[in-house]
């Protein structure tokens, strides 16, 4: 960035929640999933994130792999946590949404129904501007309502998430395709102040091999949107699904679990390079799907139009190359054959630029994208936004998000006249107060995700949800919360995020606070006088009882407050 | 003492709270705080100052303090706790640190009916109604400075630090020996903030403060050399050969 700027907040974050993309306060809704506040916790992560279900299931979870919890035993099941609290509330009954007022006359234009967009008009509804979504498709949800097969996210749940958004008020126009129906032109004359592209990547890569167009190939992603649009597909008996991400994870276990004798995935390299989640391939492997690495198709052998075999090269692994994966390199005279009917190619996929007028298109990138700023994802026409997998190539869910959210940020302050590059809370360092790994207990992980809920009557069901309910608390108390206070107000009536107030005259400069204190929050500062750190105070108020001078008190429960609480209470609460 | 229903006063982790199991007896008043490490000796000292029967303190189940390691500052000052009750004259069965969590076996409710249980075995608690002659009042008021003492209190925070670690000199105290100097410490402040309060009334010679502490004299000059040591007393007046002390105002 040329412009440097000091207005921005450094932010001290926990480990998993300065990995994720869109910094959902994980710590705060295990906190609260430790309490039993189901409930809580799922407004928590809507406070980040309007997807905790789908991200529950789907998510391919950066923040597990962060957590600092894996450098004594493993990771929480954070993923595992989020889904269960997203399930709890939705089969108790969501509360539904009320409508936000509008607090800005502007209106704001997004195409595109996926998580990018969803996310943005999410937050800029929050913040009281009057949203339209364009959609082309006819349902909403982008890539995870067409691309991710059922048994991995159901229907119901990218339903019910996208509901909440429109109770908030935000507009929907399904059916309107942007190019043919709508264009940046026709929205500015229709009164949009600002509009942010999120048509995401749509088309699947070609596999560039001859015989690509014979009858039986069928790109992933169009695989897939096809069986999601319930139209007939002619699946065959042997199917050669090739990639290894997780859409040909999902296209091989859908064609398998469709009736296909024999599916097989061929990829290029070997399974440590696999960009699939390591549980979805042993999914995979589960329902009878093969794998067949550092293999490369050269050609597909077709019979009256229709295809008969693939034909690979073996390949060796060489250097690693820009992605950091080592590059497969083919070895010459190891063609070899496999016999289908049916090969499925999942080599990614790109964005589909051609409905947006070329000045905005990223010539440098290989494949076809949208120049945008990283940070601010303004494009080169003012008031015009770009971001998701148009911007970046194909990348997750999560990431979709993180890109709505720092959208709405943007447009929120180009509406509002302010630079776009101040107040952003990008500058986030990772803190946790853990110093000594060894001294932390050894607790196993040993929840698992719940994956098909039995069929229970009525009262086993009360039964089944208590049942899980205490093991999700159980494993939200493996969290360390290893991070400065999550702000969680677990107890809005008490907690409030506290804070440790030191009284400078009448502190002796003693040292014991800092000793006490668990999280190095207070130390004696210069003038030999106790002074606290608020960003890393959790407000515990274990200094507060130990004071030899009784210096220290804390901003909102002090040592009257405790006795008129315990006064007060009489009878119980 | 068969139809006493014990006044019970609960002080919890705000983290080992539960929202599902808010069924408590109606004999205990609840007031949580941030956490159980929160809570100065004082605040509980008060409490049975005030009229409780009994305190019974709910922190998290170790290793899962949510600060880490306040439940365990708090056994220290329940353990420090019960030491100075008892030389007030109050059983030490009165004051109970439960380390509870939501997902064990023994529900909340039980625990305190337990403790409940145990306490109205107990007679009516000594401090409930004193009288204003009694000796229990210049107990509580002396208790009460021991707890604010500066010297109590260093040691109470720097309990784990001394025996998990080591001081300055790179010596590890072990345990028992920090328990046993606890306990001394906890009697001489004791007895010492006992002269202070009494000097505070009124200059006193040391043969009326032996009387009044119940001790040797030679003792309790001991005592008084320290304290004048620390700034507590000073010579008020000397009535023939006896010097008659008084208490300074403690800084």
């Amino acid at each position: 960035m040329s412009s440097k700027n000091t207005t921005n907040v450094k932010r001290q974050l926990p480990p998993c929640r300065s990995a994720c993309p869109a910094h959902v306060n994980v710590q705060a809704y295990v906190a609260l999933i430790q309490k039993g506040k189901f409930r809580e916790a799922v407004e928590i992560i809507r406070k980040d994130m309007p997807f905790p279900a789908i991200c529950g299931r789907v998510c391919f979870s950066p923040c597990e792999d962060a957590c600092a919890r894996s450098n004594v035993d493993q990771a929480v099941a954070i993923r595992a946590l989020k889904r269960m609290v997203a399930d709890v509330e939705r089969e108790q009954g969501r509360v539904k949404a009320e409508p936000i007022q509008k607090k800005h006359s502007e209106k704001v234009a997004i195409i595109g129904a996926g998580p990018a967009g969803l996310t943005a008009a999410y937050e800029l509804a929050k913040l009281g501007y009057e949203v339209t979504v364009f959609e082309r498709m006819s349902e909403l949800g982008g890539m995870m309502r067409y691309c991710i097969p059922d048994f991995r996210l159901e229907k119901f749940v990218v339903a019910n998430e996208i509901a909440y958004i429109k109770d908030l008020g935000v507009e929907i126009k399904t059916g309107t395709e942007f190019g043919r129906d709508i264009s940046i032109e026709s929205l500015h004359k229709d009164g949009y102040r600002a509009i942010f592209l999120a048509i995401g990547a749509q088309l699947g890569m070609k596999l560039n091999v001859p015989g690509e167009d014979l009858n039986g190939v069928m790109n992933a992603v169009d695989f897939l949107r096809a069986i999601a649009l319930e139209e007939h597909v002619n699946i065959g008996e042997k199917v050669a699904v090739v990639g290894g991400g997780n859409s040909a994870i999902d296209a091989a276990r859908t064609v398998k679990k469709r009736g296909a004798k024999e599916v097989i995935i061929l990829y290029r390299r070997s399974r440590e390079e696999m960009p699939a989640l390591p549980h979805e391939v042993e999914l995979a492997e589960k329902d009878g799907v093969k794998f067949y690495f550092l293999v490369a198709p050269k050609q597909i052998i077709g019979k009256n139009g229709k295809v008969k075999a693939i034909e690979c090269l073996r390949m060796r692994l060489g250097e690693p190359d820009e992605s950091g994966r080592r590059r497969p390199v083919p070895i010459s005279f190891s063609e070899h054959q496999y016999e289908v009917d049916m090969v499925i190619p999942a080599l990614g996929q790109i964005a589909e630029v051609s409905c947006i007028p070329p000045e905005l298109w990223d010539k440098e990138s290989r494949a076809p994208s949208m120049k945008v700023d990283p940070l601010t994802l303004e494009t080169k026409i003012p008031g015009v936004f770009a971001g998701g997998d148009v911007a970046t190539g194909p990348a997750s869910i999560i990431e979709a998000v993180g890109a709505g959210k720092r959208a709405a940020v943007s447009i929120h302050l180009y509406l509002t006249g302010q630079d776009l590059r101040s107040g952003r809370d990008e500058d986030i360092e990772e803190t946790t107060w853990v110093k000594n790994w060894g001294s932390v207990n050894k607790k196993e992980r040993r929840y698992e995700p719940p994956i098909e809920k039995p069929h229970l009557s009525f009262e086993e069901a009360a039964k089944y949800l208590e049942k899980i309910k205490r093991k999700a608390m159980f494993e939200a108390f493996r969290c360390l919360s290893c991070g400065p206070c999550a702000e969680c107000l677990a107890n809005i009536d008490l907690c409030e995020g506290d804070k440790a107030v030191v009284n400078e005259s009448l502190c002796i400069g003693c040292n014991v606070c800092a000793v006490v204190c668990p999280f190095g929050a207070i130390k004696k500062n210069e003038n030999g006088v106790a002074q606290v750190n608020e960003d890393l105070c959790k407000g515990c108020g274990i200094c507060a009882a130990r004071c030899p001078q009784r210096a220290i008190t804390m901003k909102k429960l002090t040592d009257e407050q405790i006795v008129s609480l315990a006064l007060a209470t009489a009878g119980g609460k | 003492m068969e139809d006493y229903e014990p006044k019970i006063t609960c002080f919890m982790c705000n983290f080992a709270f539960c929202q599902e199991e808010t069924e408590v007896p109606p004999n205990v008043n609840v007031a949580r705080v941030n956490c159980i490490g929160r809570m100065d000796p004082l605040l509980i000292l008060e409490m049975f100052e005030k009229g409780a029967d009994a305190v019974i303190l709910v922190g998290c189940k170790p290793p899962d303090c949510h600060f880490i390691e306040g439940n365990l500052q708090a056994e220290v000052t329940v353990k420090m706790l019960k030491k100075l009750v008892m030389l007030i004259g109050v059983e030490p069965e009165r004051l109970k640190l439960v380390c509870y969590s939501p997902t064990g076996r023994k529900s909340f409710s039980r625990h305190l009916e337990e403790f409940s249980d145990k306490t109205r075995k107990l007679a009516v608690s000594p401090l409930k109604s004193v009288s204003p002659e009694s000796h229990l009042l210049l107990d509580i008021s002396a208790a009460k400075d021991v707890v604010a003492d500066f010297r109590l209190r260093v040691l109470l925070g720097r309990e784990r630090e001394l025996t998990e670690s080591a001081n300055v000199y790179g010596e590890k105290i072990p345990l028992e020996e920090f328990d046993k100097i606890l306990d001394e410490i906890v009697e001489a402040e004791f007895i010492r903030h006992k002269i202070h309060v009494l000097t505070k009334a009124k200059p006193l010679s040391v043969k009326a403060l032996a009387e009044k502490v119940e001790l040797r004299p030679a003792l309790v000059l001991k005592h008084i050399v320290n304290m004048r040591r620390k700034n507590m007393l000073t010579v008020d007046h000397v009535e023939g050969q006896t010097p008659f002390y008084k208490a300074l105002e403690v800084k």
